[in-house]
């Protein structure tokens, strides 16, 4: 019964967030540092790029080649780390597990870090490190925050505050280690920035997004039972170590691929999941899906800002995500 | 011995005292220089007015630009700590190095009791001028912002370390190589530049960067020559809609910054389509030193190839 009456609620909720996500990337792809035609540039867009309306050659191109790749990648970053913080809340039961909190950003921009210094040329291998530093700064929580009690949740925070530390001192190392020329361009990309070329990792990135929040939502039951306790979840059937395994690999994954193509962006997987489940409740069956959407929908409006406030300069992404979500979750929990 | 006739108290008494008197004469004057040494007063590009000492004999510089201007002005022999970026000319490397540009240690610089430290912006000054000038050190900033920028930070290194007349000739010698490079481009239409500090992401010289005059001088215009600022992280779509006809790729010089092929969203722009990218050595590009001028010949002749056809 409850089955059926949440799944016709995930439905609605999804659909009415996928409408305004598409309306949003629509809507965003007529703003830029360059002014197009707004015209023309929706018929394009809805012609799917075959017919140009009317845009002349560049116009084309900065909206095809430029603009709509990086909502994409955006809309794909956005997801993957609100999905990954709102299974790491259920999963952790901790309101404050977040990929950026628990060092697993971090954990990963360490890895993408190892991959430009050592394979530079090889746009797959940051992906790959990002994922590997994002498993193990993961795992390295998980393992700090188990006491002889347990995991509690301060414990969890601590752990996330000494693994972000230490990674945050092997960045600045390494940077420092780098020349002058790069370490502006690096630190840059820290703060989140989703212009970098898209045409290798932007594939790579959507296809984990969609198959790690589907892989997540499918055990969303079980995540429901997990924030019950792990004792209970296991004697209510739940296979708490391989839910365990499955959301901390699928997690880093959709961390560090999003790490991989746009740095570090905060607040993302905080904020999104919080505001879905203050307004769609806690059922992990609709807030992890609800929450993809969400994040999907907060950075593309986020980097939008970030690429045109002070065109055709640019700001980076994670300033306004953390501008934007900082004072939000401050509100939520002054209301909670 | 004592009762020689020779021995006279008197006598040696006052001998005593003519050698003190002397002595005393001698030295009279040897506490003052601590206190009334020469100095001269020079401003400097941050504004401020440094009192610098007239005779320089320990300098030490915090950016490789400025140890190439010391050497270059025959003053070399006095540099007593530099960079680990500063690797020209040759014997720059023997300095003894203090840190990189953006992390000097105060420490180091202090022990090597140099009486100037010249450095380039003025990013670390406040905390670090104070420090130095407890040490009776002096600060001199330079932060030129275009080519005659860079020949008056030559003047004034010349200045500090008393070699004005090697600067001046030098910076006579760049002054007429880079009027011939002017006089060579004159008639030729300008090229539009997009000057590509790095492709990821894309950054550019801006309004402030003296490489955006560098272009000017060699027969181009930066595209984005009125943006603020000297290095701002541009935007993907205007570096394509400002269609610029050629690509400067500031690369393989010893900093070695990977930035060899133009960014991936000016694929399309006139300059790839029609193969006018250039790589520019950036020792030539990004130190406003003496080797700017073989810099701005090298960006003149691959945007005009024609007019330095002998």
């Amino acid at each position: 019964m409850t089955t059926r009456v949440t799944l016709r609620r995930t439905l609605i909720a999804c659909s009415a967030l996928t409408l305004a996500l598409v309306a949003a990337i629509v809507a965003m792809s007529l703003l830029g540092s360059e002014p197009l035609p707004a015209r023309a540039s929706l018929c394009a867009i809805f012609s799917a790029g075959t017919s140009p309306c009317g845009l002349s050659r560049d116009q084309y191109d900065i909206l095809f080649q430029l603009r709509l790749p990086r909502i994409l990648l955006a809309a794909a970053v956005g997801g993957s780390l609100a999905t990954a913080g709102a299974s790491y809340q259920a999963l952790l039961r901790n309101p404050l597990a977040e990929p950026y909190l628990l060092g697993v950003s971090n954990g990963a921009a360490v890895g993408t870090m190892v991959a430009l210094v050592f394979f530079g040329t090889l746009e797959w291998s940051r992906p790959v490190l990002a994922f590997g530093g994002a498993l193990i700064a993961t795992l390295a929580v998980y393992q700090l925050a188990r006491g002889r009690a347990g995991t509690t949740p301060e414990r969890l925070i601590l752990a996330g505050v000494i693994v972000t530390t230490f990674l945050s001192s092997v960045i600045v190392f390494v940077t420092t280690l780098m020349d002058a020329t790069r370490i502006r361009s690096f630190n840059f990309w820290l703060l989140g920035d989703l212009s970098g070329p898209t045409h290798t990792l932007l594939p790579i990135v959507i296809a984990i997004s969609v198959v790690g929040t589907v892989a997540l939502t499918l055990n969303a039951r079980s995540l429901n039972l997990l924030m019950l306790g792990e004792r209970d979840a296991f004697d209510l059937g739940v296979e708490v170590g391989r839910v365990r395994i499955l959301v901390f690999v699928v997690a880093s994954l959709l961390v560090g691929s999003s790490v991989a193509a746009s740095g570090s962006v905060g607040y993302v997987g905080l904020v999104v999941p919080h505001l879905v489940r203050l307004s769609l409740g806690s059922d992990n069956r609709i807030s992890i899906p609800a929450a993809a959407l969400g994040g999907a929908l907060f950075v593309i409006v986020a980097d939008t800002v970030a690429r045109t406030v002070i065109a055709p300069r640019e700001l980076p992404v994670g300033a306004i995500t953390a501008l934007i979500g900082a004072p939000l979750f401050i509100y939520l929990l002054k209301r909670v | 011995m004592f009762s020689s006739p020779h021995f006279q108290p008197k006598r040696l008494l006052s001998l005593a005292l003519a050698l003190l008197f002397a002595t005393a004469l001698a030295c009279a004057p040897a506490p003052k220089p601590e206190t009334v040494t020469a100095t001269q007063q020079l401003k400097d590009d941050a504004g401020r007015n440094v009192t610098l000492p007239a005779h320089v004999e320990r300098v030490i510089t915090l950016a490789p630009n400025l140890t190439e201007i010391v050497f270059a002005i025959g003053a070399g022999n006095r540099l007593v700590g530099d960079t680990s970026y500063c690797d020209y000319p040759a014997e720059a490397k023997n300095v003894a190095k203090v840190g990189d540009t953006l992390h000097p240690s105060l420490e180091r610089i202090i022990a090597l009791k140099p009486q100037v430290v010249l450095i380039s912006t003025a990013s670390q000054l406040e905390t670090f001028t104070q420090q130095l000038q407890n040490q009776n050190i002096a600060v001199f900033v330079t932060d030129p912002h275009d080519l005659d920028g860079v020949f008056r930070s030559i003047e004034q290194v010349g200045r500090i370390m008393g070699e004005e007349q090697q600067a001046n000739a030098l910076v006579q010698k760049l002054r007429d190589r880079a009027n011939a490079v002017e006089q060579a481009v004159k008639q030729e239409p300008p090229v539009r530049v997009f000057y590509q500090a790095s492709g990821e992401p894309l950054y550019t010289a801006g309004h402030d960067a003296f490489v955006t005059d560098l272009i000017r001088r060699a027969g181009g215009i930066s595209v984005t020559a009125e943006i603020p600022g000297a290095w701002p992280k541009f935007s993907n779509e205007s570096a394509l809609a400002a269609k610029p006809a050629a690509i400067i790729l500031p690369t393989g010089g010893s900093m070695g910054a990977p930035n060899s092929t133009p960014a991936e969203a000016l694929r399309s722009s006139p300059a790839v389509q029609t193969g006018r990218v250039y790589k520019i050595n950036d020792d030539h590009l990004a130190r406003p030193g003496p080797r700017v001028v073989d810099g701005l010949e090298e960006m003149a002749r691959a945007l005009h190839p024609e007019a330095f056809k002998q």
